[in-house]
């Protein structure tokens, strides 16, 4: 990613980012592989936020597939796409703490998503990119104490979110550095359409949770932040306060947990008898046979999610084959990379870094 | 009388100790050695990392400098084929003598001096403007479009501080009625300190001095999420390690300097321990090093300022408080306190 600006002294008068750098044509070689290959393929462009790209992609292929998932499996996806939006808003934190100078926030920001890693870790086996959702569910049931665990774990992010406050959020000089810096009006954010906390920090009420539900996010209970000022320290603040929503939404799915099974019982009848006994021994799940080449109808599907950077989207045709004739992915950071230009013109050179933090962009998830 | 005898003469001698042994050369490379460590080290505290810790590890990697040293002695000096030559390998070395020359003026005991005269407090920080000239060069040699961006912000700043410094040293050259640092010192017998006696002129001077050495919140000229490392990004090797080192330098002299005009200097040793120059000098030391540890810790508190706000804090801030401590100044001498 370059960023060109064309500068009048010190304050910019036209501004591109370059975009393309690390684009590694997801959509194309998604159309080259089984359904079941896709899933940790549309992680990768995702980095920190994984979860919420599985669940997208799974989303719109159950339509095609058309599987009721069980109570429990959508309870567990919610948990962990919320872990990830944490883990997703900690990353762009300490990146934007870093991009203005203080390397202190970097540093704290990129270790505490040490605790939601490893609970990550230790439910699904990987730390990042974990393929946990399968059409039809997810892979494993929780572990026995990860309940405890997870509840530590929030409570120690409760508590730091209070130190960031002190030296970050609260700092005169952060205030400074970005108030009143790369304001985008309401109508302006509207228009352009950026999403996710960007578009909400401009006073635009939009997040797909709340708009379109899915899984279980209609019967738990969480605000909507919204900001109106649209500058960068709104859409910190707004991020700030996001992670205290997700500690919230992630102790209420802890709370609400529905039990049963975890795999949708169109597949499950179809794991042979000997798998299905080593399954509820280890509740670790088995993938039926028909997994290896799943065929849905002819037609075609969407899906949005609202990940950590915003709204996601997936659209797949299927021509009834064991691959999608048609795939494609709309990340946030592609939609909000124009908001660079719209933000910047007529800021200073030296808001370039602040802005590009606020907005929280991730190259390679622009790219795919 | 023995040839050793001669030589060792000649190193105690005022002249030659001060600039050579202490607090000259000789002291500032421990000092520098130590400050970066410290920094790191304290940064990495706060920020729940180990920092150095491998080379000299009974110490906890004290000597990590020394390593990065020879890394950079042994690594290529290369200067780019559109740069203007002679001044690109010039100003840095001028730029690192200019920061080093004021500690002549430094005296570490009341007798104990190496050079007599009735300005050195006008001295050090006069021979300490000189260097931000170099920066501005630096930058208009190396031909890069990041280096004259730096260059010219380390101009701005340097038109902000110098003034409100100035100012200050006005007010505490009013309050003392002397431009000579060993009388100044004389001055603070007992705990009635510079900074007792006019603190707005010490809070001035410590906000220019971290203006100066570009410290954070004023780390504007290098920032290096935005222009990469400011003026010096062309350079490489050993010079690059002077240009790096100049500004904890010049943290090191204005910090000794401070010690002196604010902070009592040799005081409160009385009599007859403070003709000896030893103890005088390390108390000067020891309260330079406590300013000195305040500068670096600013980098785990703050993020940077942008260059505007920086002005807008030097000329509406400190310059309005510089003034005020003048002002105070007046008052004081009006009193008749000194």
């Amino acid at each position: 990613m370059r960023l060109i600006a064309e500068v009048d002294g010190d304050i910019i008068v036209a501004f591109e980012p370059n975009i393309g750098y690390v684009h590694r044509a997801v959509e194309k070689i998604a159309e080259t592989k089984t359904y079941l290959q896709i899933i940790p393929l549309v992680e990768r462009p995702m980095l920190p936020d994984t979860a919420s790209a599985n669940l997208g992609y799974i989303l719109a292929l159950e339509k095609l597939l058309d599987v009721e998932v069980p109570p429990r499996a959508q309870y567990l996806r919610m948990l962990l796409c919320e872990m990830s939006r944490i883990h997703s808003h900690l990353y762009g934190l300490g990146i934007f703490g870093n991009m203005i100078g203080s390397s202190t926030v970097f540093e704290w920001a990129f270790a505490d998503r040490e605790p939601f890693l490893e609970l990550t870790q230790q439910w699904t086996g990987a730390r990042l990119t974990a393929s946990f959702m399968v059409p039809g569910g997810i892979r494993r049931d929780l572990p026995q104490d990860f309940k405890d665990k997870a509840l530590k774990a929030v409570a120690y992010m409760e508590q730091r979110l209070k130190d960031y406050d002190k030296i970050f959020v609260n700092n005169p000089v952060t205030i400074a550095r970005l108030e009143g810096v790369g304001v985008i009006k309401k109508s302006e954010a509207a228009r352009i359409g950026i999403v996710g906390p960007n578009l909400r920090a401009s006073g635009v009420a939009y997040d797909v949770r709340k708009i379109e539900p899915y899984c279980a996010y209609g019967d738990l209970d969480f605000d909507l932040i919204v900001r109106e000022e649209g500058d960068c320290y709104a859409r910190l603040l707004v991020r700030r306060e996001e992670i205290k929503q997700s500690i919230k939404l992630i102790r209420q799915i802890l709370d609400k947990l529905p039990s049963g099974s975890f795999f949708a019982e169109k597949y499950l009848k179809l794991i042979t008898p000997k798998m299905k006994e080593l399954m509820d021994k280890s509740n670790i799940l088995r993938f039926p046979a028909v997994f290896s080449a799943l065929k849905p109808a002819k037609g075609d599907a969407i899906s949005r999610v609202e990940a950590g950077r915003g709204e996601l989207f997936y659209y797949i045709v299927s021509d009834g084959t064991a691959q999608p004739y048609r795939f494609r992915m709309v990340t946030p950071s592609f939609k909000n990379v124009i908001a660079f230009k719209a933000a910047l013109l007529g800021g200073r050179l030296a808001d370039v870094p602040s802005v590009y933090g606020s907005l929280d962009y991730f190259p390679p998830e622009a790219d795919r | 009388m023995g040839i050793i005898e001669t030589i060792w003469q000649i190193l105690t001698s005022p002249p030659v100790f001060i600039p050579l042994i202490f607090p000259g050369f000789i002291t500032l490379m421990i000092v520098l050695l130590l400050l970066i460590w410290f920094e790191r080290k304290l940064t990495a505290k706060v920020q729940m990392r180990y920092g150095p810790l491998y080379i000299f590890k009974a110490f906890g990697g004290a000597i990590q400098m020394v390593a990065d040293l020879l890394k950079y002695l042994f690594s290529e000096f290369i200067v780019p084929k559109d740069a203007d030559k002679k001044v690109f390998i010039l100003a840095p070395i001028m730029f690192f003598t200019f920061t080093l020359l004021p500690l002549v003026a430094i005296p570490i005991s009341s007798t104990f001096t190496a050079m007599q005269s009735d300005l050195t407090m006008l001295l050090v920080p006069a021979i300490g403007t000189l260097a931000p000239l170099m920066v501005i060069l630096i930058g208009w040699s190396s031909n890069n479009k990041y280096s004259f961006i730096g260059s010219l912000r380390e101009g701005y700043i340097m038109m902000t501080y110098e003034i409100p410094m100035f100012i200050s040293i006005l007010a505490m050259a009013l309050t003392y009625n002397s431009l000579n640092l060993i009388q100044i010192v004389d001055k603070q017998s007992g705990f009635l300190w510079g900074i007792v006696l006019n603190p707005l002129a010490a809070i001035t001077f410590f906000g220019t001095l971290l203006m100066t050495t570009a410290r954070f919140p004023f780390d504007i000229s290098e920032a290096e999420s935005e222009i990469v490392v400011g003026p010096y990004t062309e350079y490489s090797g050993i010079v690059f390690v002077l240009c790096l080192g100049a500004p904890y330098v010049k943290l090191y002299v204005l910090s000794l300097f401070y010690s002196l005009v604010f902070l009592g200097g040799w005081n409160p040793l009385f009599w007859p321990l403070n003709t000896n120059p030893i103890l005088p000098g390390l108390a000067v030391l020891v309260k330079g090093a406590i300013i000195m540890a305040l500068a670096v810790f600013m980098r785990t508190i703050y993020p940077r300022y942008r260059l505007d706000q920086a002005l807008r804090l030097g000329w509406h801030k400190l310059f309005a408080l510089s003034i005020l401590s003048v002002i105070l100044a007046l008052v004081l001498v009006g009193l008749g306190v000194l």
